[in-house]
């Protein structure tokens, strides 16, 4: 019995290092970039890089439920393009037949999230029931979702974003605090409550931790990975809509490296590839590294491509990490 | 032997002496000794896990020992690599096929040592040769079929020939008939008394004892990694090697349980599973009383179990719980009518490690109201109610926060038992319930059973410890084959019935 405290102990104050870890490592890159250029440290770019966390982290969420099962969104980049794409043309289509502002905007909400979980059922569908690797099925749904985004757009900008769209998930803000925080703290809140305090939430951790304990102990294993999928598309979709509401058009391109992006804030931030661990926290503070990281990069002019060496170097040197803690552990 | 002592024995062909051989930890062989003389069929014997596939990996170079001597051909062997036992004539087949799928039959037999001319592959050579030896062998194998358009008992004989290819001296055949027919079993028989008389020496594993009294010089009796004893087969009887194999008498009191059998909770009718493991079985369990499965390792008695609470396919037959038909069973299904299944492997089927103790004891009533309202579970009710459940079970420490993976063996399966007071339950499936934790918790294991029985609930208890099953249940099932063999209560459930019954189907199949 000594031996199983002591080692529990130990398990437990090393979990507190790990945690410390990242937020170190956040303002020692902060004041690196500092040290460089001190316009980094200026307000508005803090709230620049506050805003822009706002959308990867939104993602990065997005990411950490489907990672929570042991399974990943590599389609998640396109998903959000395709959504971009049919929420501008859904939009422009009832400007041009003269509904209402506010229709228009339904209209643009309705085909958003529409084609959002549509993707998701499909990934879930594809993984859960009939039991193909997320790599492989999401790998397949990614060229499915660039192909659908290029042919409706004709892979050109998608025009006539009504002002009220953009001004409700870009524009606007309370006590000053642009819509997209505001919209990802409340998502968060949600997202960080649903994990923890509802059957669903719990039942991902189980799943991700032994899925075959879970299916003997009657968790509907199946039903919940295919919500799963369906809730991390359906966060993608939101995640576009607010981009989309920024550009101010549907971009064909707007998901480009999303995926990657989204999978190294979750990552970074501690969510285990292996399953069963990570949250809201870890998806926020994975997010807030890549954007810090990039946003120094590019007021250092680091040139775009080596940040795209540095991006790819981050999620392996992640998933490393969270190698070793899971072997320290053992 | 004292009479044999005039004769000189021959020196063995191959001494084992003090083999151990630990596996992270766990000691797969403890100092076994073994001997095969030249001209001798060795059998092994035991049951799964007992250590006979380590020995042979030994014996084979897959693997070295950690301690012990090796002596083969009278030299002392050191570092022994599959090569250099090859090279030596040691030749293994394994259950696992060690084939190229995508190679032809005659590529596989010269693998590694393919017959060149000037550094260019002699085929017309190869060709020649395979074609001899498996004339030789009398097999019906084509030489230039590709592996994988073979059928398994084809890939066997593959595999045979390849292990026959050159000089051996020493032929190990790990369950060779698994996969033959009669008529190819009966060519093998012809095959390995033709080798005995060439002085090969053989070392035979199997579970079948038409084979062993068949073939068998000598066998040697493994159990636990240890070597049990060896025998000559010829004045051995079955059930004496059989109670070597499994018997193992515990000093342990059972708990005297009073069994009042009343309605029949489960009842099973012509049960086929769609992976053959149980095949028409009958089968019911009532309440007040425990209904034990006994039968050795892979006889389908977990699978029966596993059947009824919905984790194995079924391809026909009935099942009825308390009288109702129970159609298609899920396992969420399953503790809706009542019936809980805890499994034998509790870290692959029963735990989620890394979780919180009461996550785990919690996890198998999210589906209720009293945990979960409108899918918010209820955290407060689940916390003291778990808390309660594992102090009455007397987790040491109590702190339900901590990970189940923390936890020994007999902790975790209180964790695995705290799931039986968090429901309404009226059926409990054990399957292997002491397996892996010390004395004391076993004992804590069967009095709770003992509480569960005497409450009224039905008890299924499945095991392949003999006296454990035999103490507990008040009506046994032996399972064989996947078949019932028989249904022992009061005065004839004893070892020996049981012993008996395990063979009663051989000696049948003996005689048709």
């Amino acid at each position: 019995m000594t031996t199983e405290q002591s080692s529990h102990k130990n398990s437990f104050s090393s979990e507190w290092l790990w945690r410390a870890v990242l937020p170190i490592a956040l303002v020692v890159l902060l004041l690196g970039f500092a040290a460089v250029d001190r316009s980094v440290l200026s307000p508005a770019n803090l709230l620049n890089i506050a805003q822009q966390t706002s959308y990867l982290a939104l993602f990065a969420m997005a990411q950490t439920v489907v990672i929570l099962t042991r399974g990943f969104d590599l389609a998640l980049g396109p998903a959000v393009s395709m959504v971009s794409v049919g929420t501008a043309l859904a939009m422009a289509g009832a400007t041009a037949t003269g509904h209402d502002p506010s229709i228009v905007v339904l209209a643009g909400l309705g085909t958003g999230f529409g084609l959002g979980i549509a993707c998701g059922l499909f990934n879930g569908v594809v993984i859960a029931l009939l039991g193909v690797s997320p790599f492989v099925a999401t790998l397949g749904s990614y060229n499915i979702a660039i192909g659908v985004a290029t042919t409706l757009s004709a892979g050109r900008p998608v025009q006539g974003v009504p002002k009220l769209f953009s001004q409700l998930f870009y524009g606007g803000s309370i006590f000053g605090i642009p819509a997209a925080i505001i919209i990802t703290l409340a998502i968060g809140l949600a997202l960080h409550l649903m994990l923890s305090r509802t059957v669903f939430g719990r039942s991902l951790y189980i799943i991700g931790t032994n899925p075959r304990a879970a299916a003997v102990a009657g968790l509907p294993v199946k039903r919940i990975l295919v919500a799963t999928y369906v809730l991390c598309s359906t966060l993608a979709a939101l995640g576009a809509i607010m981009m989309t509401a920024r550009t101010g058009s549907g971009e064909p391109n707007l998901g480009g490296s999303l995926s990657l992006q989204a999978i190294a804030g979750a990552v970074v931030g501690g969510t285990s590839l292996a399953g069963g661990r990570g949250g809201v926290g870890t998806a926020v503070l994975g997010a807030l590294f890549v954007t810090i990281l990039s946003n120094g990069m590019n007021l250092t002019r680091i040139d775009g491509y080596i940040q795209m060496v540095v991006l790819g170097a981050i999620v392996i040197i992640g998933v490393l990490l969270d190698r070793l803690r899971l072997e320290r552990r053992r | 032997m004292d009479l044999d002592a005039d004769l000189k024995p021959a020196e063995p062909l191959l001494a084992l002496r003090g083999i151990s051989k630990r596996f992270t930890g766990v000691r797969a062989l403890d100092r076994v000794d073994l001997d095969v003389h030249a001209g001798e069929l060795h059998v092994l014997f035991g049951e799964n896990g007992a250590g006979k596939s380590t020995l042979i990996n030994v014996v084979s170079g897959t693997f070295p020992p950690d301690e012990g001597t090796f002596h083969f051909g009278g030299e002392d062997i050191r570092h022994l690599t599959p090569q250099r036992a090859r090279s030596i004539g040691i030749s293994p087949v394994f259950q696992e096929f060690s084939l190229v799928p995508s190679l032809t039959v005659e590529e596989n037999l010269f693998l590694g040592r393919e017959v060149t001319r000037g550094g260019i592959l002699h085929a017309r050579e190869m060709r020649k040769r395979a074609t001899a030896l498996i004339d030789e062998l009398g097999f019906d194998l084509d030489p230039s079929q590709r592996v994988d358009d073979l059928s398994r008992a084809h890939q066997q004989m593959t595999e045979i020939a390849k292990a026959l290819l050159g000089r051996v001296r020493l032929l190990i055949l790990d369950e060779p008939t698994a996969s033959l027919t009669e008529r190819e079993t009966s060519r093998l028989f012809e095959l390995i008394a033709r080798l005995k008389s060439q002085n090969v020496g053989l070392i035979y594993v199997s579970h079948r004892m038409r084979e062993i009294r068949a073939l068998a010089d000598r066998v040697t009796v493994l159990r636990d990694g240890r070597h049990i004893r060896t025998l000559d087969a010829a004045t051995s009887t079955d059930s004496e090697l059989v109670e070597l194999m499994t018997g193992r008498k515990i000093d342990l009191l059972f708990p005297t349980i009073t069994h009042k059998p009343d309605k029949v909770m489960v009842d099973v009718e012509n049960l086929t599973l769609a992976d053959g493991s149980v095949r028409d079985v009958n089968f019911h369990a009532r309440a007040g009383e425990i209904t034990g499965v006994a039968g050795l390792v892979g006889c389908g008695k977990s699978e029966l179990i596993r059947a009824i609470y919905g984790i194995e396919p079924i391809v026909s037959g009935t099942i009825r719980i308390d009288g109702l038909p129970y159609d298609f069973p899920a396992p969420r299904r399953s503790l809706r009518n009542g019936v809980a299944y805890f499994p034998a492997n509790r870290v692959a089927e029963g735990l989620a490690l890394s979780r919180p103790i009461r996550e785990n004891a919690s996890m198998t009533v999210l589906d209720l109201p009293a945990f979960a309202r409108f899918g918010v579970l209820r955290q407060a009710v689940e916390r003291t109610t778990i808390q309660r459940v594992m102090e009455q079970l007397q987790l040491r420490p109590p702190n339900i926060e901590r990970t189940a993976g923390a936890l020994s063996g007999g902790n975790r399966q209180k964790v695995m038992l705290g799931r039986a007071l968090t429901r309404e339950l009226s059926v409990f499936l054990f399957d292997e319930p002491s397996v892996g934790i010390d004395v004391g918790a076993k004992l804590e294991v069967y009095e709770f059973m003992k509480r569960l029985v005497e409450a009224g609930a039905g008890v299924i208890v499945v095991s392949s410890e003999l006296p454990e099953v035999l103490a507990l249940s008040n009506r046994l099932y032996v399972m064989h084959h996947g078949r019932i063999a028989a249904e022992l209560t009061g005065a004839e459930k004893t070892e020996q019935n049981v012993l008996a019954s395990f063979f009663r189907e051989h000696l049948v199949a003996e005689v048709a």
